[in-house]
């Protein structure tokens, strides 16, 4: 439990077309390929980086948007340090079903806390001129909720991209941090009686 | 147990505590026992012991519970128990609870004098020791702390919790794992199976099986921090030592220990020993597998020779036979994959096919009318279709962009992709579009280079393929689990190590299924793969030894590399475009033919791959009479087969039990 770990899994998820794979793809090689296919199945990158001296390597999942597909992506939601909730500025339909993407991903990565589960919103695009959310509207949905922080990307052009990422890397570190600290505090309030060893055995 | 014996104490920690409550005497209290848990190495065998602090250990009140001493141990389990309560009090939300949750537990022979025991008797009946091998299964918990729940194989009820306050609980998983094989239970991600490889597999099938609203996978993935953090592969590694050691000893006959395929694997054995309490597997000899080779593609003049006066095809098997061994030349292939696909009857004449043509152009413009003249009204509210076209407008800018044929932004071949699939909707509503199917469009458009007959085409193969796109996505399952069947079955060294890195249901092959391989050759080695697959020879569900051949290839880089669940998919993954399609289908028909061959082949194998089964191995599948002998299955017999492969699998998971096969 208390041991660091130097391994976070990220997995993207949002709507077919927001952006999923380019947005990893930028994020890992620097690369923005306009004629990427749409992923089919599951894939993974790894990525090395070091935020607040802490070495770690990201395990970056995508998958297959399409509804269709649900029951072969969902398995691997399991281990999840952190989800990227992604849309696309552009496509409103992608923002409003931000939602279900959230529901999804907790009923089937069996959150323990969905409260405190570390999510990060992209709204993806940010290059394109025709926007249908507003970046008022995004704000306000993260801060209702959860307090999400929000970043608006672009695959394209590579707009914080990578600072999304690493925020993504602080939310898991911070959450391990508090969960190490509550630690003996949980254990005390387990045992309403409590009893030391010594008392025990007495 | 008391007793001196030779040991040697591999792992040891205090302040690993029992929570219960002592509510014999109907007073409420809350019970915390200390104590200390080691594993030791007692004259090769391996115990968990765990002792109370200050435990004046009276060795007949120790419970063992050993192979054959099950019945000393009972451990009474009740629900309503108080720490129970209390631990759902702070976890109301937790299902898996109902699962775990702490038991109080006697002892039988300490059931007398309730309330009045004193405190060493009330200490001690928490000692408990057991051997790993009769461990099924452990839990692992976290609650701020770590604690773990023991589930031992020949007792349906559980040990008590341990809980690590003090830490510890991560060594003593490590130390275990140094003598089994510790994997994830597919059912509770808690949950580590204790040595039971084959038990993983067939539940995975049954998940696939009994499919809900859980979907397929649902829990068949690997915890990522035990695969990719390497601990897995420590195990494995330490498996395959174990085994090189034991091949030292025991010099098996060669055959035994030969892969089924034809191929050993250096340095890898499988414990064949058929020692009680592992499972004996059937092998089969397969022999040799024959070298075949290919040959050069039909050319158009050989296609023409094989006209009558009247246009219609002669000598239609040879023709097939042909393309099958070599594929067609590219300029007879608009002419002979109408054929192939079944848009072109083979024994129709020339003018039937025209006037087949001008028909189904009709029909199809009728058909593209539909969707065509849809005002946008109309359009904002039919949400199905609204996200259709946007799924397809979507994809067409993503499908084999970097082809010529498809390239840059205005490039009409992209409109006529679109207009096939939104076509493709209307003549099939209910399926509609669905992410795949632009991948068996586009090498179909390029060949023909005409909407009409490309949309035919389409839906000829897509007959073929429909089953993958359906909503329970039952056709690439029932794939996954005929291609683990045969992969078991001729590849059983393979099989089995997949199957203890959790990969034995195959899902890397997902992609490969879903679309015939479409992402993972280059397009030119598609149309021949593609061209080669519907003469329907050599067999039925040929791809799958396609697969099959290609795993074959693969699986010497990811035993040698022992790759674990991520990065076997990773590795199959990246695998993409650099496959030779020749070689991939030369291999594919030496593994078709080496099958036939086999005498005593398993039934299953036979309704996968079509052939004859007069002879039904019973005690392989005892469903095998009930799909009868005969005539290999023809499709719409495959049903059957598939049946009777679930059944199979079942059949299999049901004997395993907890025997333990240690494979690779
Ligand atoms: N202008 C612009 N286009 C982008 C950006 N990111 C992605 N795209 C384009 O949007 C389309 C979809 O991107 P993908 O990365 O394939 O989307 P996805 O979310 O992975 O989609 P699925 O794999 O179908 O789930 C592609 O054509 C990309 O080129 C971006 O930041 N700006
Ligand atoms: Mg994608």
């Amino acid at each position: 439990m208390t041991t660091k770990t130097s391994l976070l899994k990220v997995i993207l998820l949002g709507d077919g077309g927001v952006g999923k794979s380019s947005i990893m793809n930028r994020y890992v090689t620097n690369k923005f390929d306009a004629h990427l296919f749409h992923t089919i199945g599951v894939e993974f990158l790894n990525k090395d980086l070091e935020v607040d001296g802490h070495q770690v390597t990201l395990q970056i999942w995508d998958t297959a948007g399409q509804e269709r597909f649900r029951s072969l992506r969902t398995p691997f939601y399991r281990g999840s340090d952190c989800c990227l909730l992604t849309f696309s500025v552009d496509d409103n339909q992608s923002f409003l079903n931000l939602g279900n993407w959230k529901k999804e991903f907790i009923y089937y990565a069996d959150v323990k806390e969905p409260e405190k589960f570390p999510f990060v919103v992209l709204g993806n695009k940010l290059d394109v001129t025709e926007r249908q959310v507003s970046t008022e509207e995004a704000q306000q949905w993260c801060k209702e909720n959860g307090d999400y922080p929000y970043y608006e990307t672009s695959a394209k052009d590579s707009t914080n991209v990578a600072i999304a990422f690493e925020e993504a890397v602080r939310r898991v570190l911070a959450m391990d941090e508090r969960t190490d600290h509550l630690i003996p505090t949980d254990t005390v309030k387990l045992h309403r009686k409590p009893r030391s060893a010594a008392t025990c055995c007495s | 147990m008391a007793e001196e014996t030779v040991q040697k104490v591999i792992y040891e920690h205090e302040g690993v505590f029992i929570h219960s409550s002592s509510d014999d005497d109907g007073i409420e209290q809350d019970l915390l026992v200390s104590g200390s848990l080691r594993i030791v190495d007692r004259d090769g065998e391996i115990i968990v012991e765990y002792r109370p602090l200050e435990d004046t250990v009276d060795p007949s009140n120790m419970l063992c519970a050993g192979k054959d001493s099950s019945s000393v141990m009972e451990w009474a389990q009740s629900p309503g128990d108080r720490s129970q309560q209390l631990l759902e009090t702070q976890q109301s939300y937790e299902t898996e609870w109902d699962m775990i949750n702490a038991v109080s537990f006697k002892k039988r022979p300490c059931s007398n004098g309730e309330g009045s025991l004193n405190h060493t008797q009330e200490r001690s009946r928490w000692a408990f020791t057991f051997s790993v091998c009769d461990l099924r299964s452990l839990t692992v918990k976290e609650e701020g702390w770590t604690f773990l729940l023991f589930k031992l194989k020949e007792s349906s009820t559980s040990l008590p919790a341990l809980h690590f306050h003090q830490g510890g609980s991560r060594e003593f998983l490590d130390s275990l794992r140094k003598f089994a094989l510790l994997s994830e239970s597919p059912e509770d991600i808690t949950c580590l199976l204790v040595s039971t490889p084959n038990k993983a597999l067939s539940q995975s099938f049954e998940n696939l099986l009994d499919d809900n609203n859980f979907g397929l996978v649902h829990k068949f993935r690997k915890d990522p921090y035990v695969t990719t953090l390497g601990s897995f592969s420590k195990v494995t590694n330490y498996i395959f030592d174990a085994f090189r050691g034991t091949e030292e000893q025991h010099q098996r006959p060669p055959e035994e220990v030969a892969d089924l395929l034809g191929e050993v694997i250096p340095g890898l054995e499988i414990n064949q020993q058929e020692e009680p309490g592992f499972e004996v597997i059937t092998r089969i000899d397969l022999g040799t597998r024959p070298q075949v080779t290919r040959r050069e593609p039909l050319s158009a003049e050989y296609w023409i020779k094989h006209q009558d006066a009247e246009g219609r095809m002669i000598r239609i098997p040879h023709l097939k036979q042909t393309i099958f061994k070599g594929g067609l030349c590219h300029a007879i292939r608009k002419e002979a994959w109408k054929f192939l696909l079944g848009y072109f009857p083979w024994n129709s004449t020339l003018e039937e096919r025209k006037a087949l043509q001008r028909n189904k152009t009709d029909e199809y413009f009728r058909m593209k009318l539909q969707w065509k003249s849809l005002s946008e009204e109309q359009e904002k509210r039919n949400s199905r279709l609204r996200d259709y076209r946007s799924l397809i407008e979507k994809d067409v800018n993503r499908t084999d962009r970097t082809n010529r044929f498809y390239e840059g932004i205005d490039n009409p071949s992209l409109v006529l992709l679109h207009d096939i699939l939104m076509t493709y909707c209307m003549y099939d509503f209910d399926l509609g579009y669905v992410q795949g199917m632009s991948d068996l469009l586009s090498p179909i458009l390029f060949v023909m280079e005409n909407e009409v007959d490309a949309f035919w085409c389409f839906v000829s193969f897509m007959d073929q393929m429909h089953q993958n796109f359906e909503e329970p996505m039952q056709g690439v399952k029932t794939q996954l689990i005929q291609l683990s069947t045969l992969l078991r079955l001729l590849d059983l060294a393979f099989w089995n190590y997949l199957e203890s890195q959790d990969s034995g249901y195959l899902y890397f092959c997902f992609r490969w299924l879903l679309i015939r391989f479409k992402r993972e050759l280059s397009f030119q080695d598609v149309l021949r793969l593609w061209e080669v697959m519907w003469t329907g020879l050599p067999c039925q569900n040929f791809h799958l030894l396609i697969c099959c051949a290609i795993l074959d290839s693969e699986k010497q880089k990811i035993m040698e590399e022992n790759y674990g669940f991520n990065e076997i998919l990773k590795h199959i993954n990246e695998l993409s475009m650099k496959l030779d399609v020749e070689e991939i289908l030369q291999k594919a028909e030496g593994i078709c033919l080496q099958v036939r061959g086999c005498k005593d082949l398993p039934a299953p194998v036979s309704n996968i791959l079509g052939f004859p089964t007069e002879v039904f191995i019973s005690d392989l599948t005892e469903s095998g009479p009930k799909s009868g002998p005969g005539p290999g299955p023809r499709p719409q017999q495959l049903q059957d087969a598939c049946s009777s492969v679930q059944e199979h699998l079942r059949e299999s998971s049901s004997h395993n039990g907890c025997k333990v096969a240690f494979i690779s």
